[in-house]
């Protein structure tokens, strides 16, 4: 008797993923879908090092070679992300975006290393505030700008059962088509809802709006509404699942993200500390 | 649901006239005066020339003044509020009828702002007690436990060995309280600032003592929520009484822990001249300036701390040595399950007692001469630092160890995920309430009251 559990799984991943897409809204394509995340202000502890796997497929993406750069349909990107905390209000994270695709084999995207800070707990501040700023390289045929810089100003809040992240971001192309665009305009925002200890779930919502002073037409827009689950299994682990839809031309149309963080304890630390 | 903060205004609103509660009038100015009279009012603890806290005090000072009274002899006390909201004064660890013990929960009364209450106690058992405010924090974090409202009480035995040629009261406290994040989860109070006697560490006076005495502490943790560790740098504590109960097995230890609500009485031998600390033994909260310097006469220079590596306690070391009598069938048992109910990793947790929160938790009914053994299975990830009113316990079983004996306190903490048994006599008739003594706990629902038959 043939096994059909794997067709029956297979099956109910792409129900599931098709319902959502219904749920959520109509099409799209493709943005920087190496690290799909909303930031928080929390910085990671000093002599902490998070060590982070963002895996992002896209079933159903760009399909063209446009510019030389090389279609998104199908790539699997792997994001490897390490961030050292400093001390009780900066970190330093560092990135290796990679990218595996039939016909292109596993492949290096590029590097980038992104310094923050926020206020320290402390100031005890309402809101968590918290700056990153991103600067990096990727090559030209994932990415046609291939020098970038990014300065993230981050705004969370936390409320009783509810969750709320906002991160206004603003970019600067140094290398690439958009050097004469300025800076350009990248809000993110997070929403969700703690239903359990360990189970949150809720909305995640991510724009590039070109110029952020000229902004370019919707359908040259990128936008991106992901359904979101978080599972806060223990405090040394970050485990994030979601499912996006990206309603505009300039979108990838279906994302499927997951991100899945370890922190690891440099040396000893007696209960003293 | 009814709130223990509302709770409060309603019994402080219907019990206002026992116990001779008056608006200060000419009538109460005209009492004989009591033996005790203490005043809570608005106070600013100078903790540090930097650290100012806005609070409430007894008598204008913080801690408030260390008591002391004669086992057995009738104490006349006044106790008067001149802060803006309701107060009530709990004689934490003594055997007093429900009316005066200090809880609104067992039927004492709420004094109301401007309003005073003169009362007779006797005061029993002997020991290292302490007295405290004992309203509700609210959603806040500066009434109740987290204020200046505490102070020290020794009841002199009749017999007094006093073995010892000079004492002193440490009173251990955290100040600034607020909320963040914490590894469970949920929202944990931390503070600003931690003191020993009101001051932080170099701010206060030193204490001075003399080579060759024989120093005896009393210290008693305050802190609304914080679990404290002392050492005496240089020095070994040979602790002598826990919660002012004499151990059974009196031990030299390097450190104390201390939760909130435990005291601990240590003798020091003063045999290393210098100048030391006895400070918190985890480095931050020494660092927010839980610590005091010890002179010896004689001595000068910058005081000297020894980290210690680790932090070691335990409460077997103090019990009885020998079998462990076996508790019998006439024994009842009483089955405690403390858990929590989330609210949202932005919310503090809803205590509960086998499944409900004060004020809707059970009211076992005890009988007067009945010993009672309560089973206290602890499925939250805090431990709870357990406190019964108006009776001493026996602290039969803790942290999976084999089950001992003689040693008699009034607080425990009841470690995280394990079950805690404690036996005590029904000889107090009256109302008694049993709660964990974090404030932000009981707050939320972590209290029951045992009703005599």
């Amino acid at each position: 008797m043939p096994d059909l559990r794997l067709p029956l799984a297979r099956l109910s991943l792409s129900l599931c993923i098709a319902c959502l897409a219904l749920l959520c809204a109509p099409t799209a394509h493709a943005q920087g879908n190496y690290e799909i995340q909303v930031y928080g202000a929390e910085t990671v502890a000093p002599k902490n090092l998070m060590v982070e796997l963002h895996s992002n497929f896209t079933p159903d993406g760009q399909k063209n070679t446009i510019d030389g750069v090389i279609p998104t349909n199908h790539q699997e990107h792997e994001t490897l992300e390490l961030t050292e905390g400093i001390n009780d209000w900066s970190e330093v994270g560092f990135y290796v975006f990679t990218s595996w695709q039939d016909g292109h084999g596993v492949q290096w995207v590029g590097d980038h290393i992104r310094p923050r800070v926020r206020v320290p707990p402390s100031w005890h501040w309402p809101i968590g505030v918290s700056l990153s700023t991103e600067i990096g390289y990727q090559r030209a045929v994932y990415d046609p700008d291939t020098w970038t810089w990014e300065i993230r100003p981050i705004v969370d809040k936390t409320m009783g059962r509810w969750y709320l992240a906002f991160n206004p971001a603003l970019e600067r192309t140094f290398h690439g088509p958009d050097v004469n665009q300025g800076i350009g305009f990248s809000p993110a925002f997070k929403v969700s809802y703690d239903f359990t200890p360990v189970i949150s779930a809720g909305f995640e919502y991510y724009a590039d709006y070109c110029s952020i002073t000229n902004p370019c037409p919707l359908h040259d827009q990128q936008q991106q509404l992901f359904a979101v689950t978080d599972l806060n299994v223990s405090p040394n682990w970050e485990i994030n699942f979601g499912v996006g839809i990206g309603p505009t031309a300039s979108t990838d149309h279906l994302i499927v993200k997951g991100i899945l963080g370890r922190r690891f304890n440099w040396g000893h630390h007696p209960d003293v500390q | 649901m009814i709130t223990r903060r509302r709770f409060t205004q309603l019994s402080a609103m219907t019990a206002g006239a026992l116990l001779g509660v008056n608006k200060l009038s000419a009538d109460a100015l005209a009492a004989p005066p009591s033996d005790i009279t203490l005043e809570m009012a608005p106070f600013t603890v100078e903790a540090s020339p930097k650290h100012h806290f806005r609070t409430v005090a007894y008598n204008g000072q913080v801690p408030g003044p260390t008591l002391r009274m004669r086992q057995g002899r009738p104490t006349s006390v006044t106790v008067r509020n001149r802060t803006p909201d309701p107060e009530v004064l709990h004689w934490h660890g003594l055997f007093l009828p429900s009316a005066i013990d200090g809880a609104m929960e067992e039927g004492t009364p709420m004094i109301a702002p401007g309003a005073e209450v003169h009362y007779t106690l006797t005061p029993d058992p002997p020991g290292f007690r302490w007295y405290h405010t004992h309203v509700s924090a609210g959603k806040g974090l500066t009434r109740g436990l987290y204020s200046g409202l505490h102070g020290s009480l020794l009841i002199e035995p009749v017999n007094d060995p006093g073995a010892y040629d000079a004492e002193a009261f440490l009173t251990l406290h955290d100040w600034g309280g607020h909320f963040e994040a914490s590894s469970d989860g949920n929202m944990s109070p931390s503070y600003d600032a931690s003191t020993i006697n009101g001051k932080m560490l170099g701010f206060g006076e030193p204490l001075r003592v003399r080579q060759g005495q024989r120093l005896l502490l009393h210290i008693l943790n305050s802190s609304a929520t914080d679990v404290h560790w002392i050492s005496f740098a240089g020095h070994t504590l040979r602790v002598i009484a826990l919660d002012g109960n004499p151990v059974p097995s009196p031990q030299s230890v390097p450190m104390l822990r201390l939760a909130p609500a435990e005291r601990a009485c240590a003798l020091v031998e003063l045999n290393n001249p210098g100048v030391w600390i006895i400070g918190e033994v985890r480095k931050h909260i020494q660092a927010a300036g839980m610590g005091i310097v010890i002179e010896y006469a004689g001595s000068s220079g910058n005081p000297t701390w020894t980290q210690p590596d680790d932090l070691i306690w335990n409460y077997h070391q103090f019990a009885a040595s020998g079998k462990t009598p076996v508790s019998g069938d006439d024994v009842r048992r009483i089955d405690l399950v403390f858990d929590s109910k989330f609210h949202g990793h932005g919310n503090e947790e809803q205590w509960l007692i086998n499944g409900k929160s004060y004020p809707n938790t059970e009211e076992p009914v005890l009988t007067a001469g009945q010993r009672y053994r309560l089973v206290m299975k602890n499925q939250s990830t805090d431990p709870h630092p357990v406190h019964l009113h108006r009776h001493t316990f026996e602290v039969r079983q803790i942290d999976r160890s084999p089950e001992l004996h003689g040693l008699l306190k009034d607080v425990v903490l009841a470690p995280a995920g394990l079950t805690t048994k404690i036996e005590f006599t029904a000889n107090h008739p009256g109302l008694t309430l049993f709660h964990c003594h974090q404030q932000d706990h009981m707050d939320r629902g972590f209290m029951m009251v045992f009703r005599y038959a």
